[in-house]
């Protein structure tokens, strides 16, 4: 009794988008979301000691964290981006 | 351009030396009217600070906070540095001195160096970096560090392979822009200049001569400032905390205070004034760095004075689990086995102890450049006993030769705030010198009318920068091209060699005309540094220069993306693509203009708004001062003698009457502010007696008051005086007799909750009334009871002065006060003695009590009348703690004296002069621009919700008149948290609209078709 309630449970729940496989050689993309003064600063200066990180990362200047905007953040995931990395 | 007035007063100013101080003097009289000449001995500006890592009591990056102001110094119009230069003669008199300037030769040339770094590349020699402090190498073409202004390399010939062996020239071969010139020779100019300003910065004491200490010689020694280097993440380590000897993370560090100072066998007498502070934060960052580092700070005092200090170090001992030691380190030996380092020392009882520590710092001093004796004689002017600038407490930024003037640590030890503020101090004094001559040599750069592009399509051009191979040599610069050139609104694309060089700028005014492009987009370094330069250029070919992006591809894509060419050339092409999607949706925009009532309102008539008053109305400006008693003087009307000088209150009496007689000041004296109304250049002030006037700026100086003693029976026995009725009983000539005891007991008031703050003052008030009582009569016992003494800087002369003279200095702790009785006409004290170890008992005729100083009550109403913040004890919260120590967030507002933080009388005058001439430099315009990178505000989408009001941080949304919200884009700063906020989108940043952020988005995140693989 108990086990067919539960699967009229699971029958009445859609199903749960299951993770991806994450094919091999997948490169998630990621965005960078940087205040003009300080993280955008910070990322000049990785550039100016030559430090090396992976290319997947895209900077986007704000002028203060401050300014950011829940549908920016939104809109980054709508597109598919894999990640936002917000920094100020 | 030159429009002289009768009797020849030059309106440019020489500035000797490039650190902070010099900056903030150079762009307060740069902005203010004046020309600026800044001679800079090493090849770029920027000092001691550049060299830090982090700052006290904040935490703040320092090369963060500085290296933008460097940017600012480089690029303004009026500001010509002269590096690599020495000053070698002066001649003339204020208003018109000629000062002959050496170049040195640089061998690179500056009108065609782009500052890529290409030569710096190729060099093959390798010396060890002066910056770096011997822990890093620097070629032999260098700059002194990547943030360097000017950015232009040069070729150190010493150490140059084709200087010393005649054949190398690998920069000239890896220069692309031609700019190695072997055969430099250097040249002489000769300025005009209508006052100078020294500020040539220090030396730090050489602890080599210390040989017990063991720097130089044991490995795992370092120097304070070599740590700074360790702790920086752009230095030598990259921030990763190691020992040199074996690059193993220490835990146990020592440090160990008053390295060269307050020592007069081979070493400085004075105080250094920040090594206590520096080496706390050291203390502290080093701990965030590793959480398992375990610092312990060997020190005699800890002089942690300055405003937030004591809070910074009970914040270490608490939360960092710093140990502070109370003892001097006689010897460190070295465990050759470990490279461990074996610390001697005694505790106060005199037990010796054998500690091990993993690493060594060294706080070491502060002391005047090596060349101060020559440089003193080359501008005549007298230095004092030290070779510091000989000043007085009555004018703290005035050599002995008039129109020349000092600021810094070459008038003293001090710290970064006190040096900024001298900066301005010194800006303020020389704009009053030569008032009549502001705007005679400064240049206006004249432009074409501007192009009205509004309702054009946008036409897009792009230009993809090569600079030289920094950004070739990663990323393949024609397929960049290639990928953006068909792209919607692009009508021209192309690549440039150096887009920065001259030649590129002339040819991107040619390409904007002959294409009738309107919006220009640059893919090459980074927007930081080069944003104005092309904004700049794209104005002169009639473009609003906001119609402009700059795509960053070097420093955040071929720098760090070497070796990683089609991988790197795709994030390029990206970056590009962002930036162009931004460039479609760009905009002219207005920068408005809002007009200066040149008046300035200062409010207290004590020494500090005295001072301010009257540098304004030398400087040419009409000044109400406002004060609430119905005599001005404030505080030091109780003030007869400071350590330094005697006649304070013939000073006071002379400066009130200057005030009362300067045709441009009016005083109103029994009155208060009822309201003050408007922003920056347009005050308008009521006051209670209902006389109003407008005014462009306010300076706040209201004041401070001593703390009224409730403890050892003060107002209960008449034998309990304080510092100040005792110093006023001294200068009525009570005598004082043969035989009487007085005891001082500290800190009354003082560094407790709720008063976790050092006054300052009284540590330097009880050794003047203890020296005097001793000078009048010398068969008399004075004792000072202490926390510690906090005689910092040049003072520590008059500490070493009271100890000959026979004053007892007894120590005691927070916990374990000393104990009065009073016994007939005497006192008994009891108080432990940490070197006996137990308890003594005096007797005393007569106890004196050192109060500490609060803010005047009047503050808090001050503050809610302004809008501006208070720290927890009540002062006043400067803009910024470091680089804006006179300032408000909120422009056209100053602070000053004790409303600021507790203080001595120079170090109130000189903060008031750095307030005047702060304000000077506001009202010198007739007309103040604001920025078009602001918030806009569409009053047809807002509701008046009130959330914009609430989060504003510069107050620049309003209520107005029809009960609405309204935005007063004067005050706005454009940080765009409004924006952030607002639920019906009513505000939009300039430039970083939300449909060009999106449409950036759009293009980062733009997929790549890719067809799976079966």
């Amino acid at each position: 009794m108990a086990k067919a309630a539960e699967a009229d449970i699971k029958k009445e729940v859609p199903p749960i988008e299951k993770p991806h496989e994450i094919p091999p050689n997948w490169e998630p993309n990621v965005l960078a979301i940087a205040c003009h003064y300080c993280a955008f600063a910070a990322a000049d200066l990785a550039g100016v000691m030559r430090l090396s990180y992976p290319t997947n990362v895209k900077v986007v200047r704000i002028p203060c964290t401050g300014k950011l905007d829940y549908i920016h953040i939104l809109h980054a995931f709508e597109r598919g981006v894999d990640g936002v990395f917000v920094a100020g | 351009m030159s429009n002289k007035t009768d009797n020849n007063i030059s309106g440019s100013v020489l500035i000797v030396g490039g650190g902070i101080g010099g900056m903030q003097a150079a762009l307060d009289l740069a902005d203010g009217g004046f020309k600026v000449h800044m001679v800079q001995r090493d090849s770029s500006i920027g000092g001691i600070m550049v060299m830090l890592d982090k700052t006290f009591p904040t935490g703040d990056c320092s090369m963060c906070m500085i290296s933008p102001k460097m940017v600012e110094v480089g690029r303004h119009l009026n500001i010509d540095i002269h590096s690599l230069s020495e000053v070698v003669s002066v001649k003339g008199q204020p208003g018109d001195f000629k000062v002959l300037v050496k170049h040195h030769p640089r061998y690179v040339d500056p009108a065609k160096c782009t500052g890529c770094g290409d030569c710096e590349a190729k060099c093959p020699k390798k010396i060890p970096s002066e910056f770096e402090q011997q822990l890093g190498p620097r070629k032999a073409i260098y700059s002194l560090f990547p943030q360097a202004v000017p950015n232009t390399r040069a070729i150190d010939a010493k150490n140059c392979i084709y200087f010393t062996k005649g054949k190398c020239k690998n920069c000239e071969k890896a220069c692309k822009a031609n700019a190695i010139n072997y055969e430099d020779k250097g040249s002489e100019v000769e300025l005009k200049v209508g006052a100078i300003i020294l500020c040539p910065g220090l030396d730090r004491y050489d602890a080599t001569v210390r040989g017990e200490l063991g720097l130089g010689r044991w490995k795992n020694v370092l120097s304070s400032i070599q740590f700074e280097r360790v702790l920086s993440a752009s230095g030598p380590f990259k921030g990763e905390i190691k020992r040199p000897s074996d690059g193993r993370h220490p835990t146990k560090v020592a440090w160990i205070q008053c390295v060269g100072s307050r020592d007069s066998h081979k070493a400085n007498p004075w105080c250094s004034s920040v090594c206590c502070m520096y080496a706390t934060k050291q203390a502290i960052i080093a701990k965030e760095h590793d959480s398992h580092i375990e610092p312990t700070i060997f020190f005699m005092e800890m002089r942690a004075y300055g405003k937030d200090f004591d809070k910074y170090v009970e914040r270490a001992k608490n939360d960092y689990n710093v140990r502070y030691q109370r003892a001097m380190v006689s010897i460190i030996r070295e465990d050759p086995e470990t490279n461990d380092l074996i610390l001697r020392y005694a505790l106060e009882d005199g037990t010796l102890v054998d500690e091990i520590f993993d690493l060594v710092i060294l706080s070491i001093g502060l002391e005047p450049y090596k060349d101060a004796p020559e440089f003193a004689k080359i501008f005549k002017i007298e230095p004092n006993q030290y070779n510091f600038a000989k000043t007085s407490t009555f004018q703290p930024v005035q050599t002995s030769q008039k129109g020349i003037y000092v600021m810094g640590a070459y008038q003293g030890p001090k710290d970064i705030p006190e040096t900024v503020m001298q900066g301005s101090a010194v800006a303020g004094a020389a704009m009053s010198l030569l008032s009549k001559a502001r705007g005679t040599e400064t240049v206006i750069r004249k432009l074409p009318p501007e192009i009205d592009v509004l309702n054009q399509e946008p036409r897009i051009g792009v230009f993809v920068c090569h600079c030289g191979i920094n950004i070739a040599a990663t990323v393949d610069v024609e397929k960049v091209v290639e990928a953006v050139k068909d792209l919607p609104n692009v009508v021209y694309a192309t690549n440039t060699l150096y887009a920065c060089s001259q030649d590129s700028q002339e040819m991107l005014k040619q390409l904007i005309k002959e294409h009738n492009l309107n919006r220009i987009v640059v893919a090459s370094c980074t927007p930081r540094t080069h944003e104005p330069l092309f904004q700049e250029t794209i104005r002169e070919a009639g473009l609003n220069k906001y119609l402009f992006d700059l795509a960053d591809i070097r420093e955040q894509c071929s720098w760090c993306h070497m070796g990683n060419r089609e991988a790197a050339t795709k994030k390029a092409i990206k970056i590009a693509k962002m930036a162009i999607a931004k460039a479609r949706l760009l905009e002219p925009l207005k920068s408005e203009t809002v007009n200066v009532t040149p008046v300035a309102m200062v409010l207290g008539g004590g020494i500090a708004g005295i001072t301010s008053a009257l540098s304004l109305a030398d400087q040419g400006y009409k000044v109400h001062l406002v004060e609430k008693e119905e005599e001005l003087g404030g505080l030091i009307k109780n003030l007869y003698n400071t350590l330094e000088e005697s006649n304070v209150q013939e000073f006071l009496k002379t400066k009130i009457s200057e005030v009362k007689s300067h045709p441009n000041i009016t005083v109103h004296t029994g009155v208060e502010v009822k309201k003050t109304d408007g922003f920056v250049g347009n005050f308008n002030t009521t006051l209670t007696n209902g006389v109003s006037f407008e005014h462009g700026a306010i300076i706040l100086a209201t004041g401070g008051v001593e703390y009224l003693p409730t403890e050892y029976f003060y107002q209960e026995n008449e034998g309990v005086i304080t510092q100040r009725e005792l110093e006023k009983k001294l200068a009525d000539g009570e005598p004082v007799k043969a035989g009487d005891t007085y005891i001082m007991i500290q800190c009354v008031g003082s560094r407790e909750e709720p008063f976790q703050y050092c006054s300052r003052i009284c540590c330097q008030d009880a050794i003047k009334n203890a020296i005097s009582i001793k000078e009048k009569n010398p068969k008399t016992n004075v004792a000072i009871l202490y926390r510690d003494i906090r005689t910092y800087g040049l003072k520590e002369d008059y500490y070493k002065k009271a100890r000959d003279l026979g004053v007892l200095f007894i120590r005691y702790e927070v916990d374990k006060k000393p104990i009065i009785e009073p016994s007939g006409n005497k006192f008994i004290i009891k108080v432990w003695d940490y070197l006996l170890n137990k308890e003594i008992i005096l007797s005393a005729d007569h106890i004196v009590l050192s109060t500490g100083l609060r803010p005047h009550p009047s503050t808090e109403k001050v503050s809610g009348m302004y809008k501006v913040t208070r720290n927890q004890d009540g002062y006043f919260l400067e803009a910024h703690v470091k680089l804006r120590p006179v300032d408000f967030p909120s422009e056209g507002i100053f602070v000053t004296g004790l409303a600021h933080a507790p203080k001595n009388l120079d170090e109130t005058i000189s903060q008031a002069l750095a307030a005047a001439g702060r304000a000077g430099v506001v009202l010198s315009h007739k007309q103040l621009a604001v920025s078009g990178l602001i918030a806009k505000h569409r009053k047809e989408n807002c509701m008046s919700c009130l959330t914009c009001m609430r989060v504003c941080p510069f107050d620049s949304p309003y209520i107005a008149e029809d009960g609405r919200i309204a935005h007063n884009e004067v005050k706005c700063h454009g940080c765009g948290i409004c924006a952030a906020v607002c639920p019906a989108k009513a505000f939009q940043v300039n430039n970083f609209r939300d449909d060009q952020i999106l449409a950036m988005i759009d293009q980062a995140t733009e997929c790549e078709l890719v067809v799976a693989e079966k």
